[in-house]
């Protein structure tokens, strides 16, 4: 009974292989990099560099497959985003709710980003980072400085998380997986 | 490159970089060589839309390797791509760092090269490549590194320095020798950065695999290029230790021929040193040490027939290899060790005479070219009837240095001139374009003119060939020599049947030359005039305008109307006589005659007068010199060139009314600077001669903006120079800070005699202060001086140089009446060329016919000047150095000119020099 059950399981992630691709933008020093480090290994790392350019990672997570576009942050790969964001399956905004100032420009970035036709209907998660530090801001008060209520145009979620101490890292990967799409 | 000469064994170390190369020739040839390719028919646009599988969520690794060959392909072909195009494929591309396919990372790389993105796309791909450099794949790492260093700027480079100076050290030649390549690269624009890596690459040449031995030598020598220490240092140490890999060798054979040239000639001993290391290298078993070494013995300067020996034996090798390039390679150096030293490479005639059949045409062509030029008189005729068989099958490029070779042939051996004008007449009648036949026909006129026996027959192969020549261009250029050396020929009759069908047969443009030929005839032999004027007549009725007018002032002057009397002389020098003004300064006068009357619109009273027109030709730019070594000219014309500057003088000049009385400007000099560089006023200065008068002009420049300079003049102390006294002096009412203003002085100087002189020069000026923020100048200046350097006027002031065609001619033609000849111990010299540029600067005439050059190693040597002296009388010059062992130079100088005391002159400048 216990055997046959976990052949079926087995047998199950074979054929329904999931596969995805996701893009990772988000300001400077907002934890993109982390990020995708969490939910790789898990692991964590105070001294990062600045990604010049993209990496790109491929992680998997139970029977999905997720590319992983992680983008540069500068002013200088803000433009360029929009290339590594056609066509995937989700966009997800890392946006650092420790940096109060930035949120505007991040907003704004946000914002402009979304209107490119191209990018119409993509699922975007906004992920609110480094809640560890005291100033961060309530999931409220980030959706409401980012006007995420103002989009209407495809599905929009937000989460707080600490990469640092893998608060909601968990929540972050079950969005993703039941986002993904069936391997064709 | 050199990597292309690498051989199979290396291939795997170079990495995807060749293999694509490699790839894509082998492409080529396959498409050259019909049947099928992969490429036929590749076209752009629709490899763009291929392109789109790189945006594919599941990657076709195979596909996208394939569309990635066949933009490469495209770009290799030189299809551009736009700016949007390129910008696109780049980004798709980038997406294919997701795949894990070695291959295809490969072609990702070369991609990002080829494409060569704008900096501000580029920089999106860097953070993949520095992991990939860091990366466990030693494939990824050498790759990233190329592309990582070509996308690269200044600080990203120092980024990445420490990762650069690991990978010159590593272990995987393939990992070192790309770090050391983008270290050659980034040489050019980053230097500082580069140069420190000097220990790493130190320890990479000293590395056992051969590729990085080879790039490791390269980087170092390019790092310490600058510093001839260094380099020295580095090849001492290199050629006594063992340097493994071959090419790494003949690099360092190469940078040995450099610091030999550099250190100078034979010491004391007159052995050479590193010339043992480079015999040694000789006896290398690689083909290509060899044949390097060889190659740079050949090219030592000064070589010996001792030292050159050894070298010779080997290409005698090489010349019966079954490889053609190492056949190749060794013809090409012996015929170029034959322009020197024929002797030399007599040893290797027999096995030079059997690649004459050789499949390789430009292998038979440098094999004949060199057996001609070694060969000795009894040879000749066997060599040129293998050539005979051999012209009909080689290009028309390898004809013409045939028949070039020929030439000199012709003119070492005169008395073989038969069998050679008979080959070149053969050639002749055979079809071929115009450079060819042009070469041809300059060879006959040069043999013509310096082998009086071939003249008669010479001339007649000529006559058949405009018969039926195609080129107008040579018809004339022929007709021409036909008038100058015809009428002077036993039976000038016969050759006016040829040049009255021209008149029949032709196109105006040749019509015309063919009636001045005639002409010619007409006044050169009196004996034929009746039958020439009868020619000329007919030629009244031509349907073009200049032959007309030809015809009719031939008539009219030579005297047409019936009375068959002697030309007169005046005639002739008017009809037929050289112009002695170069052509280029007679069009910029003529020019301006005609510009001045069309401004004030109305027909000149005054007729335009040849003798306004400047004589002096500018000496030409050092580019357009020829190629050292006696170099006959041929047809063309002799050199003229540009002349603004003599114009721009003149008009300045004219413009002055204290100088206006002076008449012709006979000569300006170049600028002569008065001051040293970086000067608070710079001055220079430029000798105007006159007949009876010199001007100065003193171009002053004031390179401090604070000050304004006024009433500026230059107070000039001649006590130096007896025969000058001061007439005028112009000076410079001000001279604001960086634009440049002239003041003039004058002197009398006895009318025709070279009056030479010293004088010594002071800057006189008022100075003011300028305010810089209103830029205005104080009311109060202070009067200053400043010395300035002496001017001195040398004898060659007074000589222009004026070149002639044909010296041998002109020399002839002036005859010995006025000739002065005496010998001259000119003391030690450093070397004979030396002494002979020496002389020349000193007489300031003009070299004619190369001859200023001095064959390396020479002993003697011949050189002929030409030019005008002042008062336009015509001076040849004919200067015959020896030189004996402790480098004691002697000279004879021979003078011909029209005047027995300018003669004099010319002997006086160089007893006086």
């Amino acid at each position: 009974m216990f055997f046959s059950a976990s052949y079926i399981c087995l047998a199950i992630s074979l054929f329904f292989k999931q596969e995805m691709e996701l893009s990772l933008i988000g300001l400077q020093n907002a934890g993109k990099t982390s990020l995708v480090n969490s939910i790789a290994t898990g692991g964590y790392s105070e001294d990062m560099i600045p990604t010049v350019g993209f990496n790109m990672r491929k992680v998997t997570k139970g029977n999905v497959t997720i590319k992983l576009w992680d983008l540069g942050g500068q002013r200088r790969f803000r433009t360029m985003w929009e290339r590594y964001c056609r066509g995937v399956s989700a966009i997800v905004y890392v946006v650092d709710a420790a940096d109060r100032d930035s949120v505007p420009i991040s907003r704004s970035e946000l914002h402009e980003l979304l209107g490119r036709p191209s990018l119409n209907g993509i699922p975007l998660l906004v992920l609110g980072n480094k809640i560890d530090k005291s100033e961060a801001l309530s999931k409220q008060a980030l959706v409401d400085q980012l006007g995420l209520d103002s989009i209407r145009d495809r599905e929009v979620s937000c989460y707080m998380i600490s990469c640092k101490e893998s608060v909601n890292i968990d929540v972050v990967i079950d969005w993703l997986i039941k986002h993904s799409t069936t391997a064709k | 490159m050199a990597q292309l000469v690498k051989k199979d064994d290396d291939r795997d170390e170079e990495g995807v970089h060749y293999l694509v190369c490699y790839l894509i020739a082998k492409a080529c040839w396959s498409y050259s060589t019909a049947e099928y390719s992969p490429f036929l028919g590749i076209e752009k646009g629709a490899v763009l839309q291929e392109a789109r599988v790189f945006n594919d969520p599941q990657l076709d690794s195979r596909r996208c390797s394939q569309v990635i060959t066949k933009l490469l392909y495209l770009l290799n072909q030189g299809e551009t791509f736009t700016k949007i195009e390129a910008t696109e494929v780049f980004f798709a591309v980038t997406k294919l760092f997701q795949s894990r396919d070695i291959g295809l990372r490969r072609m990702v790389y070369l991609m990002i090269k080829e494409l060569s993105p704008s900096a501000d796309e580029v920089i999106i791909v860097t953070s993949s490549l520095m992991k990939d450099m860091n990366s466990k794949t030693d494939m990824y790492r050498a790759n990233a590194i190329r592309v990582l260093c070509r996308i690269t700027d200044g600080t990203l480079l120092t980024q990445i320095e420490r990762y650069l100076k690991q990978a010159i050290v590593d272990k995987n030649p393939v990992v070192a020798s790309a770090a050391l390549v983008s270290g050659i690269h980034l040489l050019q624009t980053n230097p500082e950065i580069v140069k420190r890596w000097s220990n790493e690459v130190q320890e990479a040449v000293q590395s056992r695999a051969a590729l990085v031995q080879f790039h490791a030598l390269a980087l170092l020598h390019q790092i310490r290029q600058n510093d001839r220490l260094a380099v020295s240092k580095l090849v001492t140490s290199l050629t006594r230790g063992t340097v493994r890999s071959p090419l790494a060798q003949c690099l360092l054979i190469r940078y040995t021929s450099q610091v030999i040239r550099e250190s100078g000639v034979n010491n004391q001993s007159g052995d050479r040193p590193f010339y043992d290391y480079l015999e040694g290298c000789l006896r290398h078993k690689a083909e290509m040490v060899i044949f390097e070494a060889a190659r740079a013995i050949t090219e030592l300067s000064g070589v010996t027939s001792r030292e050159l020996t050894p070298a010779i034996t080997v290409l005698q090798l090489f010349l019966s290899s079954s490889k053609p390039v190492l056949r190749f390679a060794a013809v090409r150096t012996l015929n170029k060790v034959a322009m020197t030293h024929p002797m030399a490479v007599t040893n290797c005639n027999i096995d030079m005479e059997s690649l004459i059949s050789d499949q390789n045409r430009s292998i038979a062509t440098l094999a004949i070219t060199t057996l001609l030029k070694t060969g000795n008189e009894s040879s000749v005729d066997r060599l040129m009837k293998q050539i005979t068989n051999f012209m009909s099958d080689i290009a028309d490029e390898f004809k013409i240095v045939v028949v070039e070779a020929i030439r000199s042939l012709c003119l070492k051996f005169p008395l073989k001139y038969r069998s050679l004008m008979n080959f070149l007449s053969n050639i002749l009648r055979e079809e071929g374009g115009f450079e060819y036949k042009k070469a041809i026909v300059d060879s006959i006129v040069i043999l013509i003119s310096d082998i009086p026996d071939a003249k008669e027959s010479g001339l007649l192969h000529l006559c058949e060939f405009i018969e039926d020549c195609e080129f107008t261009y040579l018809s004339t250029q022929i007709l021409h020599f036909l008038g100058i050396e015809g009428p002077k020929t036993s039976d000038p009759s016969k050759y006016i049947r040829y040049i009255y069908n021209r008149v029949i047969l032709e196109n105006a443009t040749v019509r015309a030359s063919a009636v001045s030929t005639l002409a010619k005839f007409g006044a050169m032999v009196d004996s034929l005039k009746p039958r020439i004027f009868i020619l000329l007549r007919r030629c009244l009725f031509d349907s073009d305008d200049e032959v007309r007018d030809r015809a009719t002032l031939y008539l009219s002057t030579l005297g047409g109307d019936g009375s068959v009397v002697e030309t007169d002389k005046d005639v002739k020098e008017f009809l037929f006589g050289s112009l002695d003004v170069p052509l280029v300064n007679l069009e910029t006068s003529l020019k301006n005659y005609v510009s001045v009357h069309a401004e004030i619109q109305e027909p000149s009273e005054e007729p335009f007068d040849i003798n306004s027109v400047p004589k002096e030709v500018k000496s030409q730019p050092l580019a357009e010199k020829k190629a050292p070594g006696k170099k006959p000219t041929g047809l063309s014309a002799p050199p003229t060139g540009p002349t603004s500057t003599v114009d721009a003088y003149e008009k300045l000049l004219s413009n002055i009314p204290e100088f206006s009385s002076f008449g012709k400007l006979f000569k300006s000099s170049v600028p002569v600077e008065l001051t040293e560089a970086e000067t608070e006023y710079a001055v220079n200065a430029v000798k105007h001669i006159f007949d009876s008068h010199v001007v100065f002009q003193y171009n002053c420049t004031n390179t401090i903006p604070e000050i304004l300079l006024e009433n500026v003049s230059v107070v000039v102390d001649a006590s130096e120079a007896a025969d000058f006294s001061e007439l005028a002096s112009k000076p410079l009412r001000s001279l604001p800070y960086d634009s440049p203003g002239q003041t003039f002085v004058a002197f009398e100087k006895p009318e025709g005699v070279p009056a030479v002189g010293k004088f010594s020069n002071m800057l006189r000026f008022i100075s003011k202060e300028v305010d810089p923020s209103t830029g205005e100048a104080e009311e109060d200046g202070v009067e200053d001086e400043y010395q300035l350097e002496d001017l001195e006027v040398v004898s060659a002031d007074y000589v222009l140089k004026v070149g002639v065609s044909n010296f041998k001619n002109a020399w002839e033609s002036m005859g010995p009446d006025c000739e002065r000849v005496d010998e001259y111990g000119l003391g030690p010299r450093e070397s004979l060329a030396e002494a002979v540029s020496a002389v020349i600067n000193l007489l300031g005439l003009q070299p004619c016919e190369g001859t200023e050059a001095v064959p390396s190693n020479s002993r003697s040597h011949t050189c002929l000047l030409s030019g005008v002296f002042i008062g336009n009388v015509k001076v040849l010059v004919r200067l015959s150095f020896g030189i004996d062992g402790p480098k004691e130079v002697a000279m004879k100088l021979a003078v011909r000119s029209e005047d027995e005391s300018v003669s004099d002159a010319i002997h006086e400048i160089v007893a006086c020099g």
